[in-house]
């Protein structure tokens, strides 16, 4: 180039210089894209940054139907609280009710509606549009409908209450024939049934544990998620030390300890599906020694005849002593409760077996009156006919229609029977014989993955609805649920969806309402328009407002309903055949005892990251699946803690580690169900084993209900060992006086003195 | 005051910095074992309310647990006359913290109000004061946490998240108590009355087995419960003086 | 050259001594470079990968927070009380042995402590705030909290450090212009800028002879401070097992045998290496021999003690932690522990033994390894087991953690390596005071080179 003089050189200099500060403007610009901080110098009207805006509504994790008020900042949820106004939970909430934040902000929640390409099961889903979907569903059901075939159609759900489930049952109206199932793992079949034999009356009563000094509980675990646990936990706070002198006492007869076995002050092992005998036998000495003095008390004796305390020892392996223990404190402390549930219900004998258990409550005087069973009145709205429920047989008959062909559209929405039924009843295989599925859950559940389109609807926090809680207070409540925050995502309400396909079936004059939010003000209008509320000013509209502003609506006191007469001949046929089990005891020794984890109840709670980092209460393990043994049954296998063995029925095998569990009987063995997704987003996939999928085809023959617990099983270890993800470490006290009881046992008991006087620690 | 008086409240304040002579508020928590029941309300409770991270199967796996307030399982006797006894268990913002002497900076002190105050912002990470409390209750922040999104727009925005490296515990929800503190100066420049301000594990349990308030006051519900005769303190013997106070669960045998 | 101690003469001593300084064969960079690898491959790396990770890649879990940092800090303490002993107890008590190694010993300490410094920082969850802990001025008011512990650590190491850096720097003054006087190019003036100007009067030699023996007398205590101070870390806890009154003679015995033994380490090292074969001889391996003995049966008697008082007392906590100390999940540590520091000494009372240096080699290598598992023990076994049974659980280090112990090794012999370079390793002046002075008019002076 030759020689550059001083200004040519200078230029250069200069140029390079620009290009180089131009080069890095644009280099640190690209690495920082220029972001906003937008500021509020005119906020939204519907929340002060910084304040909280605080909605009622209710609670959607569990059948109970707490209410709950969810604080909102800055149009986000941050906290769910219990309502402090609502009778069922006074403020109070369980943990699955707090975890419902991780359902509205769960990652793998479905954003829009979607279509399937590709095979069922395997394909992609692809975003589709609102439209076409309402659409092309409603374009098909308006086929079978000309065709007059719309019994092809079934909808299957959830169990659903309030409007919602009146406007699914209009929805039905429309297509004359189509069948409508509501299908939930835990439904209580069996208890319905029996209240319907004795009382007339199949719904779900009220026990007021709150009053009751004595209860006495076969299987229902109602401290843990039968039917309404915070309601349950409130009463037995109260009834425990929330009166003073009389301090409620609470038994607990199952054959693997509960939560609530755990809470109890006795717990009974008898063996599986005989806790109806021990009932009976109870009731027989509690007529035999004067303890009723009703009318019908010699046909009550006559009934119960052959229910001796030795004989019905015999028949429970509970000890003769206690049977007679119990029958007197049962007679002799008043008022007297009893609870029949869950696994009790899960048997052949389920029907019966509660059915003995309403005649001890019947016997000892308690029904109708405080401290005792009590008769929720109808519901306020709702649906005008019954849900129907659907047992297992019910859902075997639906598999069975479909597998011939006479299902053509299936609609599903919130329940994922693909989990929640076992293997035996092939119902995956059979969803493959229907043409069209349509989902309207949220997630990718197992259920939801095999359809063909996804209407994802919106979280229960983020949709209209209203319920009226189930088993209810013992008096008319009804709550509205709002929406507390928008709609994160191009999701709709199950409402909406429901009142779209109506009108896109062309019934749109049946259907008149704009939305799920007009459709419950007119419901709640004839609610206010028949119940006796004084006019106020303002009229309906001050009403709404006042409702959603306190989150419940309905009477404030319980009037004591009296005791309804029991029919001869159902006193007549009390009586309970002996539990029949699937296998034989020979190849397969032990009794499956399934029971709905406390976290993640029948698998809902899997997807929540909080359920899964809580640990199991009586086993502290987290994120896992495990099958509990004896003690002295794990020594006689040799098998530890963390040991893998494969739980084997004759209708599946699933690997699991083992738990060595006190409190359970040698001949049964424990798994908690929730885990063992396919699907269902990242927190539940492949996780742990789903004890459901081992479980046998038997059924209570007057429901059709599944006998979950009555399945057998045997244990083949498999020379694997995992170290089981668990918070506790020594579980023993070790003389320290951390868990201090009062009475003289404290005292003598082993290793319980004080850590400062010297003593011998036993090594446990 | 005189002179005199003066000088030595003068010099007794200086030879015991952070001394009060009385507090506050004294804020204490009953726990009634004979109406918990385990139910681990109170656990996710405290963790939608504190920003209390999602630690993960790995982490736990290796112990790391991040729970303020956990329930302990204690199994007594054998099959089939057996018993299983939950306790909650908590920072029990002790008088006489063995914590609050051993942090080096000071990033853990005793409050006005008779809480064991967390500074994250001031903790270095030594872990002493997880080793010198008897109780277990410290939680140490041992790796970098993340909410996938959208988790975190649950976050309290009233509540720090905490980075790795710093130690964490139940503060008996500050957060509510400066509220409630604040809310009662602005409304008359009253004192928070009983019950208007509760931390989120007593608001939530089912069994109403915690109770909460300023035992200072005698007329509030804590300072009723701490009168019972079943009321005990867990490691007495320790002298810590914890302000959580246990009531005995009730002997089976008791009726 | 001579071969035995009786026929060196002073000229001897400054030849091999600053021979030792500036001649460097190619096995010393080898090892400088395998010593700086070690450094930065197990130590600085795995630290860097822990300053962005957390704490989380340690081992440490709830509630077994501390751990093989914890240990590394003490055990490293430990060793630095090793010139505490050889250099001022030993100085007071006028013990000619110890001349020719006392310099090494004290240049021990000083690495030893920092590598215990830099251990600090690895173990604490926020480093980067690690100067919270010294009380400056700042405009929060802050102030670190003087009731704690961990701060009488901080204040009694850093004193600790201070005083063992003036006290090593200022009794190698003499060598520094020994060193002046026969160096050239760079070394020259750097040892010239070290002596500070020694002329070597008689005034210089009175007033260094005083100013050492009144540190050397200072430093002792502070020696016993500052082992005493770190086991109140533990001692102040209410934790069973270690809320023992006797951890502070305990820490404080065990560091001096730990010192001792590396100080048996270093000179078998020093004396092979560097060709110090006359300065360090079987003399000084017989009463080091001895005084490991003496330690030894010291450090059992307390952890006899120990075990008597825990027993004793039948409290379910210290009855727990005797019971899985012994027979727990670390027995096995435990029991080589005792092998190694207990048992393994008592072959020092063979003369022979004491005298042969390969094999006091090796047992000085098994009590340091032994005194480590003490510190890790005492952390280990304690937190994993305190009051509250559910709360029990199993630490155990990570990969991490094993790494950083490696490389705090490399890291000592890195500084070490760079110190024998520029120190002069052996003390001149005191080692010429053990030898017969050279008559007037003798050749001795001279150097034969």
């Amino acid at each position: 180039m030759g020689t550059i003089d001083r200004r040519d050189f200078l230029k250069l200099v200069g140029a390079g210089g620009v290009g180089a500060a131009a080069g890095f403007v644009l280099a640190e610009a690209i690495k920082h894209p220029v972001e906003h901080l937008i500021p509020y110098p005119v906020p939204p009207e519907e929340f002060s940054p910084g304040v909280a805006a605080w909605y009622n509504t209710v609670c959607s994790m569990c059948p109970a139907g707490c209410g709950i008020s969810v604080r909102t900042l800055e149009g986000r949820a941050k906290k769910i609280e219990g309502n402090p106004s609502h009778p069922v939970n006074q403020g109070r909430l369980c943990a699955l009710g707090q975890a419902g934040l991780q359902v509205l902000y769960n990652p793998d929640r479905l954003t829009g509606p979607l279509m399937r390409t590709g095979a069922r099961g395997a394909g992609p889903f692809v975003q589709t549009t609102w439209d076409d979907g309402i659409a092309e569903l409603a374009g098909r059901l308006n086929e079978l409908r000309a065709d007059g075939r719309s019994d092809r159609v079934s909808f299957l759900t959830a169990g659903v209450r309030g409007h919602l489930a009146a406007l699914l049952e209009l929805l039905m109206a429309e297509l004359p024939g189509a069948r409508l199932l509501q299908y939930d793992f835990d439904h209580p079949h069996t208890l319905l049934a029996a209240n319907e034999r004795f009382f007339g009356a199949g719904s779900l009563p009220y026990y007021d544990l709150e009053n009751a000094r004595y209860v006495l509980s076969f299987g229902a675990d109602y401290l843990g998620g039968w039917l309404s646990p915070v309601h349950h936990a409130l009463g037995f706070g109260r009834s425990r030390q929330g009166r003073s002198g009389a301090r409620g006492r609470f038994v607990q007869v199952e054959p693997r300890m509960s939560l609530s076995g755990a809470a109890a002050d006795e717990w009974i092992p008898a063996r599986p599906g005989t806790e109806g005998f021990l009932a009976l036998g109870i009731a027989r000495q509690l007529v035999a020694e004067g303890g009723y003095e009703g009318a019908d008390r010699d046909a009550w004796a006559a009934a119960l005849d052959g229910h001796t305390a030795d004989a019905v020892a015999a028949q429970t392996g509970v000890p003769a002593a206690t049977i007679r223990r119990l029958a007197g404190d049962f007679a002799g402390t008043r008022p007297s409760l009893a609870l029949g549930g869950g696994a009790t219900g899960g048997h052949t004998n389920g029907v019966d077996a509660l059915v003995a258990v309403n005649a001890l409550n019947y016997l000892a005087g308690n029904v109708g009156r405080p401290g005792g069973v009590l008769f929720n009145p109808p519901p306020a709205f709702g649906p005008r006919a019954r849900a129907a429920h659907a047992s297992y047989r019910d859902m075997l008959a639906l598999a069975e229609d479909a597998r011939r062909g006479r299902i053509e559209i299936l609609v599903v929405s919130d329940t994922n029977p693909v989990f929640t039924l076992p293997a035996a009843a092939g119902f995956a295989e059979a969803l493959a014989a229907i043409p069209y599925i349509v989902s309207l859950s949220s997630f990718m559940d197992e259920t939801t993955g095999l359809a063909d389109r996804v209407l994802p609807s919106h979280t229960y926090l983020e949709s209209w609805g209203d319920d009226s809680p189930e088993p209810g207070v013992g008096f008319t409540v009804g709550a509205i649920a709002q929406p507390v925050v928008a709609p994160l995502y191009d999701t709709r309400s199950k409402g909406d969806i429901l009142l779209g396909i109506a009108r896109a079936l062309g019934a749109g004059e049946d259907f008149p309402w704009a939305n799920m939010e007009d459709y419950l003000k007119a419901g709640w209008r004839e609610v206010y328009g028949r119940a006796p509320i004084p006019a106020e000013a303002g009229g309906f509209e001050a009403f709404w407002i006042s409702v959603l502003r306190a989150g419940v609506w309905g009477e404030n006191g319980r009037r004591e309903s009296g005791s309804p007469a029991v029919e001869a001949r159902v006193i007549d046929a009390v009586g309970v055949a002996p539990p029949e089990f699937a296998g034989s005891s020979d190849e397969f020794p032990f009794v499956l005892h399934p029971y709905l984890s406390h976290a993640l109840r029948d698998g809902r709670g899997a997807n929540l990251p909080w359920m899964q980092e809580l640990p199991d209460p009586m086993t502290s393990v987290w994120y896992g699946s495990w099958v509990e043994l004896n003690p002295a049954t794990a020594e006689r296998l040799g098998l530890r803690e963390g040991d893998v063995v494969d739980v084997e029925s004759a209708h599946g095998k699933i690997g699991v580690p083992v738990y060595v569990f006190p409190a359970i009987m040698p001949d049964v063995v424990a798994m908690p169900i929730g885990q063992g997704h396919a699907g269902y987003g990242r927190y539940a996939s492949r996780r742990g084993a789903n004890p459901i999928q081992l479980l046998a085809p038997l059924t209570e023959p007057v429901t059709g209900g599944l006998a979950s617990s009555a399945t057998r099983v045997r244990l083949v270890p498999t020379g694997r060992r995992v170290s089981l993800v668990k918070q506790g470490g020594e579980s023993r006290q070790l003389g320290r006086g951390i868990v201090r009881t009062t009475g003289a046992a404290a005292v003598t008991g082993p290793g319980a003195r004080l850590a400062s006087i010297p003593i011998k620690v036993e090594s446990t | 005051m005189s002179f005199l008086d003066d000088f030595r409240a003068r010099w007794r304040a200086y030879r015991h910095p952070g001394h009060y002579e009385r507090f506050d508020y004294a804020w204490t928590m009953t726990i009634d074992l004979d109406r918990c029941t385990g139910c681990e309300a109170c656990v996710t409770a405290c963790q939608a309310e504190n920003n209390i991270p999602i630690v993960g199967e790995e982490a736990l796996a290796k112990g790391r647990e991040m729970q303020w307030i956990r329930i302990e399982r204690y199994w007594e006797g054998e099959y089939p006359d057996v018993k299983l006894r939950f306790i909650p268990m908590l920072c029990q913002h002790c008088d006489a913290a063995p914590c609050e002497t051993v942090c080096p900076v000071t990033a853990t002190y005793h409050n006005q109000d008779g809480l064991n105050a967390q500074i994250y912002n001031r903790c270095i990470g030594t872990r002493s004061c997880s080793v010198y409390c008897p109780y277990e209750v410290r939680y140490f922040n041992y790796n970098v946490h993340h909410w996938d999104k959208p988790l975190d727009e649950q976050l309290n925005p009233d509540v720090t998240v905490r980075e790795k490296g710093v130690m964490e515990k139940c503060t008996f929800c500050i957060q509510r108590i400066r509220q409630a503190k604040d809310h009662a100066k602005d409304d008359g420049r009253r004192r928070v009355r009983d019950g208007e301000m509760q931390p989120a594990c007593v608001q939530s349990c089912p069994a109403e087995a915690l109770v909460f308030g300023d035992r200072q006051d005698p007329q509030s519900r804590v300072a009723k419960m701490m009168a019972d005769p079943r009321a005990y303190r867990v490691l007495e013997e320790l002298n810590t003086s914890p302000s959580v106070v246990y009531l005995k669960k009730v002997g089976a045998d008791a009726g | 050259m001579p071969d035995s101690h009786d026929e060196i003469r002073y000229a001897d001593v400054n030849d091999d001594v600053i021979r030792s300084l500036v001649e460097t064969g190619p096995k010393y960079y080898i090892t400088l470079a395998v010593a700086v690898g070690v450094t930065l491959l197990c130590y600085a790396f795995p630290w860097f990968y822990q300053l962005y990770y957390g704490i989380g890649a340690a081992g440490m879990n709830h509630p077994a927070v501390w751990g093989t940092y914890l240990a590394n800090f003490i055990f490293w303490i430990g060793l630095s009380h090793s010139g505490t002993l050889l250099s001022c107890v030993l100085h007071l008590t006028n013990s000619a042995w110890r001349k020719a190694m006392y310099r090494s010993a004290e240049a021990m300490t000083l690495f030893s402590l920092m590598v215990a410094g830099s251990m600090v920082a690895v173990h604490l969850g926020r480093p980067w705030f690690a100067h919270w802990v010294f009380p400056y001025p700042n405009q929060a008011g802050l102030w670190p909290n003087f009731r704690s512990p961990l701060l009488f650590d901080v204040m009694a190491v850093t004193t600790y450090l201070t005083g063992s850096s003036i006290f090593i720097y200022m009794g190698s003054i003499p060598d520094f212009a020994a060193a002046r006087d026969r160096t050239t190019g760079w070394r020259h003036y750097m040892y010239r800028l070290f002596s500070l100007g020694w002329r070597g009067t008689d005034t210089e030699w009175h007033r260094l002879g005083r100013a050492y023996t009144f540190l050397a007398v200072l430093i002792i205590p502070l020696a016993v401070s500052v082992h005493s101070i770190v086991s109140w870390d533990f001692a102040l806890s209410i934790v069973p097992a270690m809320h023992l009154t006797i951890f502070a003679p305990y820490f404080v015995v065990g560091a001096i045998y730990s010192g001792t033994a590396g100080i048996v380490t270093v000179m078998f090292l020093l004396r092979k290496y560097m060709r110090f074969e006359k300065y360090i001889t079987k003399l000084h391996f017989d009463n080091l021999g001895k005084l490991l003995l003496v330690l030894s049966l010291l450090w059992t008697y307390i952890n006899v003690l120990e075990l008597f008082t825990g027993w004793y007392g039948g409290e379910s906590t210290e009855l727990e932690a005797l019971k899985y100390k012994l027979f727990g999940y670390y027995a096995p540590l435990y029991w080589e522990m005792i092998l190694f520091c207990a048992v393994a000494p008592l072959l020092c009372i063979s003369r022979r033994f004491r005298t042969s240096f390969v094999p006091m080699l090796f047992l000085s290598i098994a009590i340091n390894i032994g005194m480590y598992t003490e510190r890790f023990l005492i952390i280990a076994t304690s937190l994993s087991r305190k009051y509250l049974p559910d709360a029990w659980n199993l630490y155990v280090p990570s990969l991490v953690e094993l790494s950083i112990l490696v490389g705090t090794v490399g890291l000592f012999c890195t500084l070490f390596l760079i110190f024998v370079k520029i120190f002069p390793s052996v003390s001149i002046y005191e080692v010429k005071e053990t030898l017969p002075a050279p008559e007037e008019g003798s050749t001795q002076w001279q150097s034969t080179r």
